[in-house]
C-alpha cells in the first residue's frame, strides 16, 4: 500500500461547552456547517491530510466535550496532543475568562513543547460580540500565541487557522526530525554533538563560543 | 389488555410474577401505553405521588447561573431534527429547560451534567414535564448512581467493567480495540450515559429503554457487547477497519441498516446466560 502520509500529528480542541469546537471541526475537515447538531458528549476525532512546504502531514484532531465535568476523560488525552486549539466564543465574555483555566490546564497535562493557539470563533456574530479583537490578541501575545477570529458559520479563517497550527507543530517536531536524520546517515556527526554538549554542561565559561 | 390487566395490579405483578413482566418488557411496550409502563416500572409514579407540589416547588426558585448557563446552551442540541425540539424556545425546549434545572435545585451537589439532557428529552417524547422529571431522578439516582456526577468516576469504572466483560463475550472484538488502543471511554461514553438514545436507531432505542427500565443497568452493558459483537465480531468486518480511525468511526456512527429490532432484542436475550456465568457475579438477574 503506497504511503499517503509522511507525518501523523494530534491536534486537540478545547474550550468552554457551545464555544463551536465541533462546527470548527466539520467545516475544517468536510466544509459543511450544520445549526442543527447534537452537544459532544466525550470525545471525537476527525482526519484531515494537509500538504505544508511539500511534506504530507495527517492531522488528527480531537474534539472535547467543554462542560467541566468531562475534563477527568478529556484531560487522559492531553498528553497525546502536539498542538492544541483554545477556543472561545467572541459572544461570550465567560467563556474567553475561561481560556486562563485551559490554559494552565494545558500547562499541567500536555507534553511541554505543545504548541497553542488561540481561537475567538463565531466572528460573525458582530452584533453580539462581548469580547474585543484587541482583547483576544492581547491575551494571545501575553501567552506567546497565534491568535485567529473565526467564524465556522461563513468559513472565516477556518484553513488559515489549523494550517497555522500545523504549521507549527511541524516547525517545533521538525528539530527532532532532523535530528533524527542525523543519527541515522551520520551517527559519528551526532556524536560529535553530544561531546560538544557534555562540555557544554560541565564547564560553561570555559567554553567562549557556548551561549546556552 | 395483558398491559392493562398488569397496570391494574402492578404491586401484585412486580412482586409475584416479574418473570412474566419481564418477558412483556422484552418483547416490547405498546407505545401508547410505554409512558404509564416507565413509571411504574422506575417507580417514579410512587415518588411523584409521595411528593405532591414539588416540582412546581422547584420551579419556583431561580437556579445557580452556573448551571443554567450550560443547560440553555445544551436545549437546542437535543434531537434537532425531532419535532417537538426542533424550534428554538418551543414548548420542547421550555419543557427540557424546565426540568434540567428542576433537577440543579433537587439535587445542587450534583448539579446538571450534558448527557442528562438528551435523556431527559427522551422522556419529554413520552410524558408531561412533571412526570418526565421523577422519571429522570430515577434514572439518576437509581439506575445510573453516580453516572452524571462531577468527576464521572461511575462512568468510567464501567467502561473498564464493560471492557474486560467483552474479554470473555467477543475476544475477537477486544483484540481489535487493543491492539488500536482505542479505550473503552471513547465510544461508550455516549452510548451509556445517554442509553444509546443517539447511537441506536429510534424503534431499537425503544425496545431498549422497555427492557432497561425493567431490569436496569445491566441491559445497557449487554446491548453494548451485542454491538461491539456486531460491529467488529467476524474477520470480514474488520477487514475494513484497519486502523484506529475507520474503528472509531464506525463505532461513533454505527450504520442503522446494520441494527435490526428484533435480532438487537434477541441476542441481548440470548447472552444472558454467557455474561453471566463469566463476570455478572453478583449482579442479580
Amino acid at each position: 500500500m503506497a504511503k499517503q502520509y509522511d507525518v501523523l500529528f494530534r491536534l486537540l480542541l478545547l474550550g468552554d461547552s457551545g464555544v463551536g469546537k465541533t462546527c470548527l471541526l466539520c467545516r475544517f475537515t468536510d466544509n459543511e456547517f450544520h445549526p442543527s447538531h447534537i452537544s459532544t458528549i466525550g470525545v471525537d476525532f476527525k482526519m484531515k491530510t494537509l500538504e505544508i512546504d511539500g511534506i504530507k502531514v495527517r492531522i488528527q484532531i480531537w474534539d472535547t466535550a467543554g462542560q467541566e465535568r468531562y475534563q477527568t476523560i478529556t484531560k487522559q488525552y492531553y498528553r497525546r496532543a502536539q498542538g492544541i486549539f483554545l477556543v472561545y466564543d467572541i459572544t461570550s465574555e465567560r467563556s474567553f475568562q475561561h481560556i486562563m483555566k485551559w490554559a494552565s490546564d494545558v500547562d499541567e497535562y500536555a507534553p511541554d513543547k505543545v504548541q497553542k493557539i488561540l481561537v475567538g470563533n463565531k466572528s460573525d456574530e458582530e452584533q453580539k460580540r462581548q469580547v474585543a479583537t484587541a482583547q483576544g490578541n492581547k491575551l494571545a501575545k501575553a501567552y506567546g500565541m497565534d491568535f485567529f477570529e473565526t467564524s465556522a458559520f461563513t468559513n472565516h479563517n477556518i484553513t488559515e487557522s489549523f494550517t497555522r497550527l500545523a504549521e507549527l507543530v511541524l516547525q517545533a517536531n521538525k528539530k527532532d526530525l532532523d535530528v533524527l536524520r542525523v543519527s541515522i546517515n551520520d551517527k559519528l556527526n551526532l556524536a560529535a554533538l553530544e561531546e560538544e554538549e557534555g562540555v557544554c554542561d560541565s564547564s560553561s565559561d570555559a567554553q567562549k563560543t557556548c551561549w546556552c | 389488555m395483558k398491559w392493562l390487566d398488569m397496570f391494574r395490579n402492578w404491586d401484585k405483578w412486580v412482586t409475584r410474577r416479574f418473570p412474566k413482566v419481564k418477558l412483556r418488557c422484552r418483547k416490547g411496550i405498546p407505545s401508547s401505553l410505554r409512558a404509564k409502563a416507565w413509571q411504574l416500572l422506575s417507580n417514579s409514579e410512587e415518588l411523584l405521588r409521595d411528593n405532591t407540589g414539588k416540582f412546581e416547588e422547584l420551579e419556583r426558585e431561580q437556579g445557580d447561573p452556573k448551571w443554567l448557563d450550560i443547560i440553555e446552551k445544551d436545549l437546542h442540541r437535543q434531537f434537532p431534527f425531532h419535532e417537538m425540539f426542533a424550534a428554538r424556545g418551543g414548548h420542547g425546549q421550555q419543557d427540557l429547560y424546565r426540568i434540567l434545572k428542576a433537577y440543579t435545585i433537587y439535587r445542587p451537589d450534583e448539579g446538571y451534567c450534558q448527557a442528562q439532557a438528551p435523556v431527559a428529552a427522551v422522556l419529554l417524547m413520552h410524558m408531561p414535564a412533571e412526570q418526565a422529571f421523577w422519571c429522570l431522578v430515577q434514572i439518576c439516582e437509581k439506575y445510573l448512581p453516580g453516572y452524571y456526577s462531577a468527576g464521572l468516576e461511575a462512568i468510567q469504572l464501567d467502561g473498564e467493567i464493560f471492557f474486560s466483560l467483552l474479554r470473555r463475550a467477543c475476544p475477537m472484538a477486544y483484540r481489535h480495540l487493543k491492539k488500536f488502543k482505542i479505550d473503552p471511554i471513547l465510544y461508550m461514553t455516549e452510548w451509556f450515559m445517554c442509553i444509546f438514545s443517539r447511537t441506536l436507531p429510534w424503534t431499537c432505542v425503544l425496545r431498549v429503554w422497555d427492557m432497561f427500565f425493567c431490569e436496569g443497568v445491566k441491559i445497557v452493558f449487554r446491548v453494548g457487547l451485542v454491538l461491539l459483537k456486531q460491529m467488529l465480531g467476524s474477520v470480514d468486518k474488520l477487514r475494513e477497519l484497519q486502523g484506529m480511525y475507520e474503528t472509531m468511526e464506525r463505532l461513533r456512527n454505527i450504520p442503522p441498516e446494520s441494527i435490526r429490532e428484533d435480532l438487537l432484542v434477541q441476542e441481548v436475550m440470548v447472552n444472558t446466560s454467557a455474561f453471566y456465568t463469566a463476570d455478572w457475579g453478583s449482579i442479580p438477574t
